[in-house]
């Protein structure tokens, strides 16, 4: 049973979290601390997924600030998106928006989901997400680091 | 269409009339009419000696020698009553179905004979009555299975069956041969009384030829064959009739002879019907669960009931010769009120398969779906059947399954090394049989009924006719007394178990009251109370919701989530094989699927495929490890034979004169 003890001797030994940056926006579900996420790839060079993954890690832990991927919009509060939008994923795009319930929030991650990046005006490139649905959170950066991204989503959370 | 129901008996079944008269008579009418009639007086007949005297019937003249003797005891009457109930719900189901299906005159005049010939089986009080009585069921049930003579399948499933079905008559014969000369006489009565006499080897070869000879009508390993192959091609009502009726004339031959005559035999007499009944519950039901042909589905659950009941009938021979009657007791009235439940909704299921078949023209449950919308009440009816064949709670094989389970568990198992391996092995056996049980039904009601339809015939399925809906309620009226009321029951089996004394049958059986409870060993259980719990409960709820709903914003209508695609199409969802699929994988080795996968590459990459077909035969093993060889070898035996028929009728006339040489020679 000395692990126990062991449990007690080493206590907390994550680094403490920096200040919570300024609220961007009120929290969809009107709570702090909670945000159900559904990512979506419309057209993303997979630099960003890895970025996303990397901030969902154990080593930057997003979800100890109440940030959580989920695998259905039907759970989630807010979405993900990720790349320029292009055109065989408009449409999954927009439903996907729409299978979310309402109040809803769009994040758009990296430079291509902001403005498009290298790929602007590519032949299969539609637009940027905000051309697509109307975007309230943006993380600019190609691709942007975890705590970039980290910062970002604690501006929504609120924690 | 003309109702006249014409009062005269030859006209429609005779069809010898000129076509005008033939018209102006309903036959489809006539025919359910009498079936169900005839199944009115059965079950009348059937409850009256029950509760009352029991019956005989002499008619001397109608068979030389012996003539024909009906003696109708509470054991008789409860099989009767049974068969009586089932065809009263199938005539009226026939009217319908007939009219739809526009049957030919044949099928239309054999079906009340069939009922006939299946209401004098048990009711038959001696060795040549009952013997003629059940060519008539296995004759008549021919010409039922061959209506659709001119479909090829329906003529090997006739061949098939007409082979078996004789074949288990030779047993039969042979058995009752031996019995009624040993016994001293044609009549069961003059046999109970000499059967003392009797010494063990005659007793060991009439037991097993029976068992061989009724477990073939009753589809138990390894002579079920004919079932699944009989059962989907015959008329639906007919399968009903043979699947929920016809086959419990089977475990009555095994229940008259070997349990109510021969009883107590000796220890393997048990075990062997344990074993039959377990290997046959355990085969059907893996068979049902990866098969995709409804009605061959509900086939194999048959072979599946029949396996239960006569490993409940084997463990209460074992559990009576091993000195423990009170148990013995609980599993007798577990097989009878199995048999009961089993024929209730058995009926139900392939009544509903029926209404399926008439509606779309399909059995495939990969190409339907999407009835629940178009065939309200069909789908609760075939919904109600499910739940009793899979053995849950609020079903009609529940109660039974649980007196079985519960019979196997209190066995005494200090007494002898035999029951005390046998009786947990049961148990396994029937929680594994239970347990797949449900997995086939849920694929049945499943996939057959709900979700959308994956056929075109499927979308256009329209609800059955009343008189067809009038039939299936009757037997879903029995399932649902049978699932929450079998206190309803309990005066009959009572009296049906007294006239079995040597297999447990005078001991106190367990008392079926609102709350069941079984004497000497701990165990109770209210399936009414379950029920009425269940209602409050869903009552509760739907009130709490209600309750809530005053609470919560206005419910938002979205389209349904499609992974992000625009819709959902119908082959995306489950299909009975792929359900099916991971139990397949599992008993690989018992079930041998000839499983083909075809992977078509696109000519510029093998990197991208074209095409993939996937196809899957599911063959008996049984059939094809034991019944083929046996085929081919008496094929060959009658190529040999054939040398000798040149067509020469000189020939023929010299083997005439040389065998009546022979018997002369012999007969000197």
């Amino acid at each position: 049973m000395s692990w126990i003890g062991k449990i007690g001797r080493v206590g907390r030994i994550v680094e403490p979290a920096p200040d919570a940056p300024e609220a961007a926006i009120v929290p969809p579900t009107g709570v702090t601390g909670s945000l159900q996420l559904r990512h979506v790839d419309c057209g993303s060079c997979n630099g960003c997924e890895l970025e996303i993954t990397s901030a969902f890690s154990p080593v930057y832990d997003a979800e100890r600030f109440g940030a959580r991927l989920v695998a259905s919009p039907r759970h989630a509060d807010a979405l993900l998106a990720t790349g320029v939008v292009t055109h065989n994923m408009r449409q999954p795009l927009l439903n996907t928006l729409k299978a979310i319930p309402e109040p809803r929030i769009v994040i758009a991650v990296g430079d291509c989901a902001v403005n498009g990046g290298v790929f602007t005006k590519g032949y299969g490139v539609v637009g940027t997400v905000g051309d697509v649905v109307p975007v309230d959170v943006e993380i600019p950066g190609c691709p942007p680091t975890p705590q970039q991204i980290i910062t970002a989503l604690r501006s929504v959370t609120g924690r | 269409m003309t109702t006249t129901i014409d009062a005269s008996p030859a006209a429609p079944a005779l069809g010898e009339g000129p076509r005008a008269a033939r018209r102006s008579i309903d036959g489809p009418a006539l025919s359910g009419g009498l079936t169900a009639i005839l199944g009115a007086i059965g079950l009348a007949l059937g409850l009256s000696v029950i509760f009352g005297e029991p019956r005989q019937l002499r008619i001397g003249w109608l068979l030389p020698l012996v003539g024909v003797r009906l003696d109708l005891d509470p054991l008789g009457g409860v099989f009767v009553a049974a068969t009586g109930a089932v065809a009263i719900a199938v005539g009226i189901y026939a009217v319908g179905y007939a009219r739809r299906e526009h049957w030919a005159r044949f099928p239309l005049v054999t079906l009340p004979l069939f009922v006939a010939g299946m209401l004098l089986v048990p009711a038959a009080g001696s060795v040549t009555t009952f013997l003629l009585a059940w060519e008539l069921m296995a004759a008549t049930s021919l010409i039922l299975v061959l209506s659709e003579h001119r479909r090829k399948e329906v003529r090997c499933a006739g061949v098939f069956y007409a082979v078996m079905t004789q074949l288990g008559f030779v047993f039969i014969l042979i058995a009752l041969v031996v019995l009624s000369a040993a016994g001293g006489g044609d009549a069961f009565t003059t046999i109970e009384a000499n059967v003392d006499n009797l010494t063990q080897g005659p007793r060991n070869a009439i037991f097993l030829l029976t068992v061989l000879g009724f477990g073939s009508k009753a589809g138990l390993l390894p002579l079920h064959a004919w079932l699944p192959k009989a059962h989907p091609e015959a008329p639906s009502p007919v399968s009903a009739l043979m699947s929920a009726a016809m086959v419990n004339m089977g475990i009555y031959g095994i229940i008259r002879i070997d349990l109510q005559l021969l009883a107590p035999g000796p220890h393997w007499w048990g075990l062997t019907l344990m074993i039959f009944g377990a290997v046959s519950a355990v085969f059907g039901v893996l068979q049902a669960s990866v098969a995709t042909d409804l009605k061959q589905l509900l086939a194999y659950s048959t072979t599946e009931n029949m396996g239960l009941i006569t490993l409940a009938l084997g463990a209460a021979t074992l559990l009576t010769s091993s000195g423990a009657p009170t148990v013995a007791a609980i599993a007798l009235t577990a097989a009878l009120l199995h048999l009961l439940s089993h024929a209730a909704f058995k009926t139900l299921g392939f009544l509903a398969a029926g209404s399926v078949l008439a509606a779309t023209g399909l059995r495939d449950l990969d190409k339907l779906g999407g009835l629940a919308r178009r065939m309200p009440v069909t789908t609760v009816m075939f919904g109600i059947a499910a739940l009793g064949a899979s053995g849950l709670p609020l079903g009609a094989g529940f109660v039974s399954e649980w007196l079985l389970l519960q019979s196997l568990i209190h066995a005494p198992h200090d007494s002898i090394t035999l029951v005390a391996l046998a009786m947990p092995l049961s148990v396994g056996a029937v929680a594994l049989t239970t347990g797949l049980g449900i997995a086939a039904m849920v694929k049945a009601f499943g996939v057959g009924f709900l979700a959308r339809p994956r056929s075109a015939a499927a979308e256009a399925a329209r609800e059955a006719p009343k008189s067809m809906l009038a039939g299936m309620t009757l037997a879903a009226a029995a399932c649902v007394v049978f699932a929450i009321a079998p206190v309803l029951l309990s005066p009959t089996l009572q009296r049906v178990l007294a006239v079995l004394p040597r297999v447990g049958g005078d001991s106190a059986g367990p008392q079926i009251e609102t709350i069941l409870r079984l004497p000497g060993v701990a165990g109770s259980i209210s399936p009414g109370l379950l029920a009425a719990a269940l209602v409050i409960a869903i009552l509760l709820a739907l009130a709490l919701a209600r309750w809530g709903r005053r609470h919560r914003p206005p419910v938002a209508v979205t389209p349904l989530w499609a992974s992000g695609a625009d819709s959902l199409s119908p082959r995306m969802q489950y299909t009975a094989t792929s359900f099916a699929e991971p139990l397949q994988r599992v008993f690989d080795d018992i079930l041998r699927p000839d499983t083909n996968v075809e992977v078509t590459h696109f000519a510029e990459s093998q990197y991208l495929v074209e095409r993939v077909s996937y196809r899957t035969l599911m063959a008996d093993p049984v059939e094809q490890r034991f019944y083929t060889p046996v085929v081919q070898a008496v094929t060959s035996w009658a190529q040999l034979v054939r040398r000798a028929h040149t067509g020469s009728v000189h020939l023929y006339l010299a083997y005439g004169a040389a065998g009546l040489l022979i018997v002369l020679l012999v007969a000197r």
